[in-house]
């Protein structure tokens, strides 16, 4: 390489240092085209998805709603009532299926059972 | 999110956030790329009003690609500058056969009279000088010495090998130079100190 390309490089080195520190403004117009493209292409914001309803409110919803829901209550509460205390005129389910006290549970319940039978024989 | 909060986010995440809807993203992305896209397309060109065009098509594209941007498969600046080489190459093969003095030169202020008329010359022979380089040589010498890529991102836009950027860049340097040697005292770089 001889002195003279050395200088010639240098010169076109010092040149694109130049362009490099001095890159050319955006032109106003550009920009605002650029963004305008931007705004006609950019995809619409999803729509906010509705919260998903909670199980106890689906349940209710399949049951008929709070009427459902406070018939339900009542019918379990009168269940559990009758289960723990039974009323004596009706039959023991349990210990007559176990076999325990069948004669006694069989006489509580003969008046219900033969009624009207008693009246016929006099 | 405001314009503000952006300013640190990458390029790929900030295309995710306009794909999703976010208003400001695109001003971000905007004010960020487009001035190195114009500036890429401005240098190949030498024309402001194609390297207008052409800026402006590259960032549409940015704009179509992004409900399909995957995060952290590529850089934004490397898809971008590579969308833009292939626009100025389509443009420099229909424009064939035109003669270099008939394409305009860009024009860049400076601060005093003579100073900037200096400086428009040197800018124009500059412009000039690549005008009249291979494409593939002015594109490889613009990324590298006037955008600052670095050569295995000028290779990922090019699609050619680093070592093929080494030497794209140096025979269009030397080329330049050659060029611009004739031009070394009426562009004052006789008596300039560096």
């Amino acid at each position: 390489m001889t002195p003279h390309d050395d200088e010639d490089m240098t010169a076109t080195d010092r040149m694109l240092e130049a362009a490099r520190r001095t890159p050319p403004d955006v032109p106003a117009r550009l920009m605002a085209r650029v963004l305008e493209d931007a705004d006609a292409l950019q995809p619409a914001i999803a729509p906010a998805m509705a919260p998903h309803p909670a199980l106890w409110r689906r349940i209710a919803a399949g049951i008929g709603g709070w009427q459902g829901v406070g018939g339900l209550v009542a019918a379990t509460c009168a269940g559990i009532w009758i289960g723990v205390s039974p009323p004596a005129a009706i039959p023991d389910a349990g210990a007559y299926l176990l076999g325990y006290e069948m004669g006694a549970t069989a006489s509580s319940t003969a008046e219900l059972t033969s009624f009207g039978w008693d009246l016929d024989e006099g | 999110m405001p314009p503000d909060a952006l300013s640190t986010v990458t390029d790929d995440a900030l295309l995710v956030l306009y794909a999703n809807g976010d208003p400001s993203a695109a001003r971000v992305l905007t004010t960020r790329l487009l001035p190195r896209v114009f500036a890429q397309a401005r240098r190949m060109l030498g024309d402001d009003s194609e390297a207008e065009d052409v800026a402006q098509e590259s960032m549409l594209r940015l704009w179509r690609i992004a409900p399909e941007w995957r995060q952290g498969e590529a850089q934004v600046t490397t898809w971008l500058y590579k969308v833009c080489a292939n626009l100025c190459t389509d443009r420099l093969r229909k424009r064939r056969g035109v003669a270099l003095e008939e394409v305009s030169e860009p024009a860049d202020p400076a601060p005093t009279a003579v100073q900037r008329m200096q400086d428009r010359s040197r800018s124009d022979a500059l412009q000039t000088a690549l005008n009249a380089l291979p494409d593939r040589q002015r594109q490889a010498v613009v990324l590298r010495h006037i955008e600052g890529l670095a050569n295995p991102e000028i290779a990922a836009v090019m699609d050619i090998s680093p070592r093929a950027v080494e030497s794209l860049t140096a025979r269009g340097k030397r080329a330049l130079a050659a060029l611009l040697a004739g031009r070394r005292a009426e562009l004052g770089y006789e008596d300039d100190t560096p």
